[in-house]
């Protein structure tokens, strides 16, 4: 079994047997395909890229590595010898381990537990502890073992995530998305240690991501996924941004906004900015929409926002920009009307609006398309009509009672409209793709004629061709004076169209550029929290 | 004014308040304890009430088969494991909605202990008194934590086993890691339904233990009003407590107490209307509730049923 198999197999002519061969995978769900026929081949002391746009198979095949999910058909060899794998801890016995995006941190429990979770045998705080400690010092990633694990950054989570991997000492390790939650500097230390891990200790590593400047600079092969099957595979060096994206996306890239979406914001691009295709609002306008002073004291009494101040005039398109977790939700809440301020004011169109009062902010015309469509923005059990008047009803009812011809005919004009891909007014929303249940959000909020337009991660999840739709009609909106608040963690997406930008760090303003004078680098050292 | 001030210091300074009083924090704890470790794993478990039923019947007829105590409490363990296993395969293997399935199983056990009291009618009485020597010579207390019943001194190794279990080995890290955010457990390789079952069969033994204790150390006799609701005050204490232990069992001693001052008027012969009475340790518990539920952090996935592979 542990004899050199020849070059027929394999990537390298030169390897030795792989240290993970997979054949022929294949996992349907439903009539959907989420792997079809997918082969992937590790390598010890390298690193492969799983490069795949959202939706592309990529999380479904680690998920069949990890033992998260069975897979219909296909085979998996580790180290030579046939196996299946069932559940996460057969996979941990067989030197696998997995760096998740999210979903295996548990905020209520300290490091060392999070860390120990998922171990069998006795529970020995201290050897756990202990160990901590040795791979804070092999890797320098340096935590308290008894923190509280909701209280940490994202950076720092992700190192407890790292530590929970390695403490097995996995011989092949899968990095799932692992930038998406850190600050460019987080991402930079990330790679340095990821790099480490691979040579000097010969592991196979492999980084999914979407990222092409990601894959670019840090892996030695990388595999593209589209639609579940595997489109090319190829070593990382001799090969560039272009024809990743290519591949990636089945077509030529040529849009500023489909690079944008797929991170291609490359150095090279940096003189790019410069153009949002939206005029810059002159600072003298009445703002339609002023924050003052915003503080909001969530559970245990962190502030989720913190003396945050903040103006959206009509015309122009304000990006928020930050990472993830700085309070761009409660804003978002904020303005949805679901959280009220312990101080400060909102003030619309002049008049000061009752925050947290159900329906103050859409009556005083803010309009939002919330951040998680399912949860908050559309019913999915429900109609497109009806989820097209679920804010406002007004215009289809009389005396309370839903005159069905108006709601048809209102229905019919937005589905057209807005180019709504469905089969009717009565379709289900859940019959509807993700860009579409989008497209019901945009056309419901914008029925109203806003005066103010809050996207919260407008895009987030939507594949390239709905991204590009979004953008457009932000642009309109502001072309046509609404003001629009972009919420945004793909700081590519705000600076592709926002008119001036602001930085949210720990839920304050602590940073704003207009557009034209627009630092990537002094962007990212606010991101992270840098005074600059 | 006066008599009312000396109508309660007279109920304060009376060993039967602390006996009673007692006699009623014990049922509760028992119950609540349980309680308190199926709620941490993500169940609030409602059955607790049909628990404490089965419990107290099931002893009763054991005792009366085999005049044996000890026979009696470990079949009350089996009673309220049985109704546990209906709540934990119901709720957490078949995902059944953990409400309904608590509701139905408390008007089940109501119904058919009723039936089957009345078809048997085991005979039962208190078991013997221990003193513990010195101890139960305290003043006021002594004779209320020292000097019960032998069965009541089963709470004392509850309590610290109990908080060993949570947060000492590896199953109470999982139980306590299933009930705040069950996607990272089981990605990290816990099996989340099976700990949630675990925890409610444990809710399931000390609920029986509980009914085994009202059969023999604080009524007699079986009853189908022997629970009467203290099930959802002990609900109640977990809540109040903050999801913690020591703050359940403190919830417990405080709702304990207003059940035991209501005997105590009566038993002092002082006038007061006794509907008012007999409500007056559930306004506490909803009083209780309405200063301190906003104040606490519920374990993050509680009474949310999980289910492989959705996320």
């Amino acid at each position: 079994m542990n004899t050199p198999v020849d070059s027929s197999t394999g990537v390298g002519a030169t390897a030795p047997t792989p240290a993970v061969e997979l054949t022929g995978i294949t996992k349907r769900y439903g009539a959907v395909v989420a792997c079809d026929d997918v082969g992937l081949t590790l390598h010890r002391g390298r690193i492969h890229g799983i490069l795949g746009e959202n939706g592309a198979g990529k999380s479904t095949l680690m998920k069949i590595l990890i033992g998260l999910v069975l897979p219909d058909a296909g085979s998996i060899e580790v180290d030579g010898a046939r196996c299946t794998i069932h559940d996460p801890i057969e996979a941990a016995r067989l030197g696998i381990g997995m760096v998740h995006q999210h979903f295996s941190l548990i905020n209520a429990l300290t490091v060392w537990e999070n860390v120990a979770l998922g171990d069998a045998g006795r529970l020995d705080p201290q050897a756990v502890r202990q160990r901590i400690g040795e791979i804070s010092d092999q890797y320098g990633l340096v935590i308290e073992p008894d923190a509280r694990v909701g209280d940490l950054t994202a950076g720092l989570r992700q190192r407890v995530e790292i530590i929970k991997c390695l403490r097995r000492d996995p011989s092949i390790v899968v990095f799932d998305e692992p930038t998406s939650v850190l600050t460019p500097d987080e991402s930079a230390q990330l790679f340095e240690s990821l790099r480490h891990v691979v040579t000097a200790e010969n592991r196979a590593v492999v980084l999914v991501s979407h990222k092409l400047d990601e894959v670019l600079n840090s892996t030695d092969e990388v595999t593209i996924m589209r639609q579940g099957r595997v489109v090319d595979r190829r070593p990382t060096a001799g090969t560039d941004a272009r024809t990743l994206a290519t591949a990636m996306v089945g077509r030529q890239v040529s849009l500023r906004t489909e690079r944008a979406a797929l991170g291609v914001i490359a150095v090279d691009d940096l003189t790019e900015i410069g153009d949002s295709g939206v005029a810059e609002v002159d600072a003298s306008v009445e703002p339609a929409l002023s924050i003052r002073g915003a503080t909001v004291i969530g559970a245990g009494g962190v502030r989720l926002l913190d003396d945050l101040t903040l103006d959206v005039r009509p015309g122009e398109i304000v990006g928020v920009a930050g990472v993830e977790g700085n309070g761009q939700r409660a804003l978002g809440d904020l303005l949805s009307s679901l959280v009220s301020l312990d101080t400060g004011t909102v003030t619309a169109g002049g008049r000061q609006v009752a925050a947290g009062r159900p329906g103050a902010m859409s009556r005083a015309g803010i309009a939002v398309i919330p951040e998680d469509r399912h949860d908050s923005g559309v019913v999915l059990d429900m109609s497109v009509a009806e989820n097209l008047v679920l804010v406002n009803q007004r215009r289809v009812s009389r005396h309370g009672v839903i005159d069905q011809a108006a709601l048809r005919d209102f229905a019919l004009r937005m589905i057209a409209d807005f180019d709504i891909q469905c089969a009717g007014p009565d379709a289900p929303m859940w019959s509807l793709s993700g860009g579409n249940q989008q497209r019901v959000v945009l056309a419901r909020e914008l029925a109203d004629d806003p005066a103010v337009l809050v996207a919260a991660q407008p895009t987030r999840g939507l594949d390239v061709g709905a991204i590009e739709y979004m953008t457009e009609r932000l642009r309109l909106a502001a072309a046509s004076g609404v003001g629009v608040l972009l919420i945004s963690s793909e700081l590519e997406e705000i600076l592709d169209v926002a008119t001036r930008v602001v930085v949210l760090h720990q839920g304050r303003v602590v940073g704003e550029m207009a557009h034209h004078e627009l630092d990537l680098e002094r962007l990212g050292l606010l991101m992270g929290g840098a005074a600059a | 004014m006066l008599d009312l001030f000396r109508a309660i210091g007279e109920i304060f300074t009376a060993e039967s308040t602390y006996i009673n009083g007692a006699l009623f924090a014990g049922l509760l704890i028992f119950a609540a304890t349980g309680e308190w470790v199926a709620e941490r794993a993500g169940t609030l478990n409602i059955s607790v009430e049909g628990m404490l039923l089965a419990g107290a019947f099931t002893s009763a007829v054991a005792y009366d088969q085999t005049s044996s105590v000890a026979l009696g409490l470990l079949a009350g363990v089996v009673g309220g494991m049985i109704v546990a296993g209906v709540q934990a395969e119901m709720s957490h293997r078949l995902a059944a909605d953990q409400f309904v399935v608590g509701l139905t199983l408390n008007i089940l056990v109501f119904g058919l202990t009723g039936f089957l009291d009345r078809e048997i009618a085991p005979a039962t009485k208190i078991a013997s008194t221990f003193d513990v020597p010195l101890l139960s010579d305290l003043p006021l207390i002594g004779q209320a934590l020292f000097g019960q019943p032998w069965p009541f001194y089963l709470l004392y190794p509850l309590l610290p086993f109990s908080w060993w279990l949570m947060y000492r080995t590896r199953w109470g890290l999982e139980v306590r890691a299933v009930g705040e955010d069950p996607q990272p457990a089981d990605v990290s390789g816990i099996k989340v339904n099976l700990r949630r079952r675990q925890s409610i069969y444990y809710a399931g033994m000390t609920s029986g233990l509980g009914g085994a204790f009202l059969i023999f150390v604080q009524v007699g006799r079986f009853e189908d009003s022997i629970v009467g609701g203290r099930g959802f005050i002990a609900i109640a204490a977990v809540i109040f407590g903050g999801w913690t232990l020591w703050g359940t069992v403190g919830g417990c001693v405080v709702f304990a107490g207003a059940l035991s001052f209501r005997l105590s008027v009566q038993g002092l012969g002082y006038q007061l209307n006794s509907e008012m009475l007999q409500s007056l340790p559930f306004v506490v518990t909803l009083v209780g509730m309405a200063i301190f539920a906003h104040r606490v952090r519920p374990p993050g996935a509680l009474a949310r049923p999980f289910v492989r592979g959705l996320t």
